[in-house]
Formats: structure tokens, C-alpha cells, sequence
């Protein structure tokens, strides 16, 4: 009989050490996965959704999520992902469906298109609850599930009304919908039978609205100024007699507007995300975020060029990097010991509520 | 001689982690330490193999075991006589791996070149006429209130062409049934044809190649392009194209699966020009007008549009077209 001793096992694992009862510290989120190794994973569920006209995409799908939850661990556990295909790929089949009616609707007249599309409106928020109860129901840490109550009014609150009132006023109300539609989300969720909770208010919002706002703004008007003796030049002496020079300057100057557009959404993805994760708590344990607008900006940019510059060979590196730097931003800082969440025992009884769970999954990333 | 593998046990009901061990005796998968339970492997599910992350053993009530040594669970498996699925196999193998991307390679290619055409042109001629007509139904109008002006040629001379293309036999069989209309254009010379079987022709065209032969030819070509169900064709194919950019390329940016979806849209655009070409050239030939009057067409329409960029062009390149109709005669 082989016997491991106890310095291999905390070897293999250096958490099993850790005492229970030493709270406070904070426990980092820790992604695993490689770039080469979900390159395999995804060239062959690539090739497999291709071959069979996209049926295998659901099955990708739980192969792809399987990989990311398996190498993501907090405190020594891994997430496990258990979503069954054959709703993923009703789901699918449904979406498709929807896809192809607007299209077909949209080329016969646009007053056909409008209906369809305010059809599709009504249906949405529906289908972003019964997803949102997909994921979180098919979701586990530590052999517990986690779970999305909500209801249809507050659903069409956030998910319908928010966005038409937002629309209304120029888009004014946009961080104020975006705050409810967060607090919608993250307390209705729960981990067993202990809930999320939520604490950003709609004004801490506003302020990261702004605060991006400011920062494309200020980056356009550097841009602007590095780059504005080129354009009085050019002006003078009209652009059929502009040297090459300042020609490639101009098309520097519009590259460079190019690269700063698309740094913005990353600037926004890390001011929400830390916005976000910080003001969220599971019972009495808190969540930090701290992800930098740097770091960020350079991961999205440079996933960008390698994109491209392989002509997609590089998106399964690209998702890879972006991943490990957004989860290992993340910890957890316990309250408590992690030991004591108990399953949701009263969820599965009411059979109405989360027996509709697993009907379909709208999530359409392979 | 029984392996002995550490692991943590989750019972599903609370996230207290129990260290325990995992051996193995015959069929039966023992686990003992902080829990004990016994299961007959055939039960057990046992998560796939990945390089990092640790493997998951789930009971059928739930509870799991999570096992971090991955090489001593790999050689305890072996013994079981677990198999990796074939998908598996693959997957954790550079050679599988690097022959898949070989496969997509040519799978997308061939669907690209050869497939998607073929299944686009089945299904758009299976599809009844009428779906056609409602597509365009709404087109003439929204071009009349922008692009189009009541034509100004005499209505003799209207007539006379409608009446001279009446007359000439087309190719093939199963002609749709279709109507030609006289606008002046705001936009230069142009004719095209709509999905709703109405081929507008424009003053301007009329004027420019001057020769009623020529026309014939214009007409035939537009012709061609019903008869094909060109339009329907390029809805599927271009749909079915951006389906499959975006699922690709949607999750890094959408900008970028735009731009594959309109460069690989072009291709289809040209040999959609060419069949009607072909289509044109079968006509004339078929009504004793020689396609040299197709040649004279496209170059003066050449010599019209030369101001514009030569590539990414939605049509082939005029030298193209008029050495295809030499060669045809």
C-alpha cells in the first residue's frame, strides 16, 4: 500500500494547510488556464460546430465553460459547471429562429422589421432571466449551487421599462439603469441559500460614468494637440499639395483616434468591474476588485492586434489573457469560514420557480 | 498493491471540505477519512483531463471529490480502465490539435467556395417567387422618393424596346415573369433589376450606349439576375455569413466581424455579375445579336465609372468581362 506523505500533499496543495478559522485574509480568485492549451480546446470545438452545421456548439459551449470554471479555484476549490447541452442547444435552436424571422422581416418592409423588433423587445427580458437562472443554477463551488430568483415585474422593470426611459432622455438615465439593472442582478442571486447583496448606489454610478467620460475626452484632446500643427499645415497648403509626411501623420493622427475609441470600453469594463465587485457582498463576506486601467487597456489593445494580425488564430490566447487578469483582480475577503454555506433545500421544492431553469440557455458565445 | 490518493470531499449539501483518500478496490471506489463512502465506479463521473486543473469525481447524489495529483489519478484511472473520450484525445494533443486547424482550414474554404454557393442557390430556387416579391415590394418606391425621376424618353422609343426584348426567346426555360420601367437617374447611368420583377432601366444607360442591341444586352444581363434568384441568393449567403463572422469574431470585437463579412460578401457579389453575364451572352446568341454589343456596353460603362477605386469592387473587372464574351463567340 502506497502512502502519501504529508509533505507531497501540501506540496500539491498548499491551501490544505490553511486553517479554517483564519478569517480576514484575503483569499485571491486563481485562474489556471493556459492560452495553448484552450487553443486545442477551441480549434477542435471549432471544427466540430463548423462540421455539424452548428448543432456541436452546445456542446462547445459546456466544454469551453467546463475549462474556465475547472481552472478557476478560491481557497482551494474549483468551480464546476453542470449546464446539460440539450437545453443549451434548444436555446440555440430558438435564438436562430428569433435571428432569422428579424432578418426576414427587416428585407420584406421596415414596418415588418419594427414589429419584429418590438416583438423581440417584449420576449427579451424574459429570456435574459431564464439565461441569467441557467447560469447561475448550472453553476457550483464546493458542491453548492448557485441560484437567480427574480420576478417578471422587476424583470420588465429593469430589462424593459429602465431601457425605454433611457433611451427617452438621451441616454441621462443610462448609469442610474445600469446601477438597478446591477442591484437587480447581484441580489437576486445567491450561493446556496445565502444571498448576494449590493451596495453601489446609483450616484457612485453616475461618478464612473463621468469619470470615463472625462477620460476619452481628455484623451482626444491630447491626441488632438499632438497632432494640430499637421492639420493647420495641411489646411495652408490644401491637401493636393500636402508632402507625404504630413499625410502619414494624418494617418497616424487616425489611427491613434482608432486605438484610443477602442481603449475606452476596456477603461469602462475596469472602472464598473471594480465598481462592481466592491460594493458586493455573499451574506457577510466581501468582494475586491482592483483591476487597472493600464493594464487593461494594454491586454484589450495588444488581444486586438494579435486577432488580427493572425486572423483569429490568436482569439483563444487573447480570451485566455483577458480571463486570468479580470478573475485573479478578484478576492474574497472572508468573514467567516467558507465551510458553512448550506444548499438551497426550499429552491428545488418549488418546482415552478427553478423547474423552468433548465428549459433553454439564450447565451450565444461558442 | 492499492493506490491511495489524497482528495477533498464536498458532500453537496454544505461547502465544508473534508480531506479524505480515494482507493480503489475491484469495482468499488472507497473513500475514507474525514467522510467515508463506498460507490461502484460505473456510477462515479469522472471530469475530463486538463493540464492545470484539478479533477472532479461527482457521485450521482452530487458530492464530488476534487483531486489535485493529477499523475497519480491519471495511473489510478489507467488501472480502472477509464478511457478519455476521443474528443479528449484530441484535444490534449498538438498533433490532434494542429490537424483539427488544418480541417477548419479547408473545411471553411471549400464551404466558402463550393458549399455555401451550392446550398444558397438550392434553397433560393426552392423558395416560392412570391418571397421575392414581398422583399422588394417597398424597394422601387423608397428609389423613386430618392435615387429615380419619371423617365423623359420618348414613349416611342420606350415602347420599341419593351417590344424588341418581348420578342427575344430567353435561354432557358421558366422565365420569371417580370416588367421593365424607364426612370431618369440622379445618380449617372445604371440599370438593375429588382426582386419584385420589375428591371428599371435609366435614361441615362439608354443614352450612353445609344444602340438598341446593346440594350437588349443590358436587359438580358438584368434578366439573368431574376432568372438566378441572385438576390435571394446573396440574402442567404450574406446571412449566413455574418452568422458565422460573429460567432467567431463576436466576442473580441464587432467591429472586426464586420469587415470579413463584407470582403468575403464580394466575392459572391462578382459571380453573381458573371452568371448574368453568361446568362446575357446565352440570350443574345440564342436571338442571332452578336455580344460583341455586351463588350462596347461595359466599356463605356468602364470608361464612366474609371474615376472609382479599381478593387473591392462589386462587379469584375470590365477587361474581365468583355475577354469572357470574346471567348464565348
Amino acid at each position: 500500500m502506497e502512502i502519501i506523505d504529508s509533505n507531497r500533499l501540501a506540496d500539491t496543495c498548499p491551501l490544505l494547510t490553511e486553517k479554517a478559522e483564519v478569517a480576514d485574509t484575503p483569499e485571491r480568485f486563481v485562474f489556471t488556464g493556459s492560452g495553448s492549451e484552450y487553443f486545442r480546446i477551441w480549434i477542435v470545438n471549432l471544427l466540430l460546430s463548423i462540421v455539424t452545421l452548428g448543432i456541436y456548439s452546445a456542446w462547445a459551449k459546456v466544454r469551453k465553460t467546463r475549462y474556465f470554471y475547472d481552472n478557476t479555484t478560491l481557497a482551494g476549490a474549483s468551480f464546476d459547471y453542470h449546464g446539460n447541452p440539450w437545453s443549451i442547444l434548444r436555446g440555440r435552436i430558438i435564438a436562430a429562429l428569433f435571428f432569422g424571422a428579424y432578418n426576414v422581416a427587416f428585407s420584406m418592409s421596415s414596418m415588418a422589421g419594427f414589429v419584429m423588433l418590438a416583438m423581440l423587445g417584449m420576449i427579451m427580458p424574459w429570456t435574459i432571466w431564464k439565461s441569467l437562472q441557467f447560469k447561475l443554477y448550472n453553476s457550483s463551488y464546493r458542491g453548492i449551487r448557485f441560484g437567480f430568483a427574480g420576478s417578471m415585474g422587476k424583470i420588465y422593470y429593469v430589462y424593459f421599462l429602465l431601457p425605454v426611459v433611457t433611451l427617452l432622455t438621451a441616454y441621462l438615465l443610462a448609469p442610474f439603469a445600469h446601477q438597478r439593472m446591477k442591484k437587480f442582478q447581484h441580489e437576486q442571486s445567491r450561493y446556496g441559500d445565502t444571498h448576494f447583496s449590493f451596495h453601489a448606489s446609483a450616484g457612485k454610478f453616475y461618478g464612473a460614468y463621468l469619470l470615463a467620460l472625462a477620460i476619452a475626452v481628455i484623451g482626444i484632446f491630447m491626441i488632438g494637440i499632438a497632432f494640430g500643427g499637421t492639420f493647420v499645415g495641411l489646411k495652408e497648403s490644401g491637401l493636393k499639395h500636402a508632402g507625404t509626411a504630413a499625410i502619414g501623420s494624418f494617418l497616424l493622427f487616425v489611427a491613434a483616434l482608432c486605438i484610443w475609441i477602442f481603449s475606452l470600453f476596456p477603461v469602462f469594463l475596469t472602472l464598473l468591474q471594480n465598481l462592481i465587485w466592491n460594493n458586493t457582498r455573499l451574506g457577510d463576506h466581501r468582494f475586491a476588485c482592483h483591476m487597472t486601467l493600464g493594464r487593461m487597456v494594454f491586454i484589450t489593445v495588444t488581444n486586438m492586434l494579435g486577432v488580427i494580425a493572425t486572423l483569429g488564430l490568436f482569439i483563444p490566447f487573447a480570451q485566455i489573457r483577458m480571463m486570468k487578469y479580470r478573475i485573479e483582480s478578484m478576492s474574497l475577503m472572508p468573514a467567516d469560514t467558507l465551510d458553512s454555506f448550506i444548499t438551497d433545500t426550499q429552491a428545488k421544492a418549488s418546482a415552478t420557480g427553478e423547474g423552468m431553469v433548465d428549459v433553454f440557455d439564450l447565451d450565444l458565445s461558442l | 498493491m492499492a493506490i491511495l490518493i489524497p482528495a477533498f470531499y464536498f458532500d453537496g449539501k454544505t461547502s465544508r471540505r473534508l480531506t479524505v483518500s480515494l482507493t480503489v478496490e475491484g469495482d468499488i471506489a472507497l473513500v475514507t477519512g474525514e467522510a467515508s463512502r463506498t460507490c461502484p465506479l460505473g456510477d462515479l463521473r469522472v471530469s475530463e483531463r486538463l493540464r492545470n486543473a484539478s479533477r472532479k469525481v461527482t457521485f450521482p447524489d452530487g458530492a464530488y471529490l476534487e483531486i489535485r495529483d493529477n499523475t497519480a489519478f491519471n495511473a489510478m484511472l489507467k488501472t480502472t480502465g477509464h478511457q478519455d473520450s476521443f474528443v479528449v484525445e484530441i484535444q490534449q494533443s498538438w498533433h490532434g490539435a494542429l490537424v483539427a486547424c488544418a480541417l477548419t482550414a479547408a473545411v471553411l474554404l471549400l464551404g466558402y467556395v463550393y458549399g455555401l454557393p451550392t446550398a444558397a442557390k438550392t434553397i433560393a430556387h426552392a423558395l416560392p417567387a412570391q418571397m421575392d416579391h414581398m422583399i422588394g415590394h417597398e424597394t422601387l418606391s423608397v428609389l423613386d422618393s430618392s435615387m429615380l425621376a419619371p423617365s423623359q424618353l420618348p414613349p416611342a422609343q420606350r415602347d420599341a424596346i419593351v417590344k424588341r426584348f418581348k420578342s427575344l426567346s430567353p435561354p432557358r426555360k421558366g422565365t420569371p415573369s417580370y416588367e421593365i420601367l424607364f426612370r431618369k437617374s440622379k445618380v449617372g447611368p445604371n440599370a438593375f433589376a429588382l426582386p419584385s420583377g420589375q428591371i428599371v432601366l435609366t435614361d441615362e444607360l439608354v443614352k450612353l450606349v445609344n444602340d438598341e442591341d446593346a440594350v437588349m444586352g443590358v436587359l438580358s444581363h438584368e434578366l439573368g439576375h431574376l432568372h438566378e434568384r441572385h438576390l435571394m441568393q446573396r440574402i442567404l449567403q450574406s446571412s449566413i455569413i455574418g452568422a458565422g463572422a460573429t460567432v467567431l469574431f463576436g466576442d473580441v470585437s464587432s467591429l472586426i466581424a464586420t469587415i470579413p463579412t463584407i470582403m468575403l460578401d464580394l466575392k459572391y457579389a462578382r459571380d453573381a455579375e458573371r452568371e448574368a453575364d453568361d446568362y446575357a451572352i446565352e440570350m443574345m446568341k440564342a436571338n442571332s445579336i452578336s455580344p460583341v454589343m455586351l463588350i462596347h456596353t461595359f466599356k463605356k460603362l468602364e470608361d464612366q465609372s474609371s474615376k472609382q477605386l479599381p478593387y473591392l469592387s462589386s462587379h469584375p473587372p470590365g477587361a474581365e468581362r468583355m475577354e469572357r464574351i470574346r471567348d464565348a463567340q
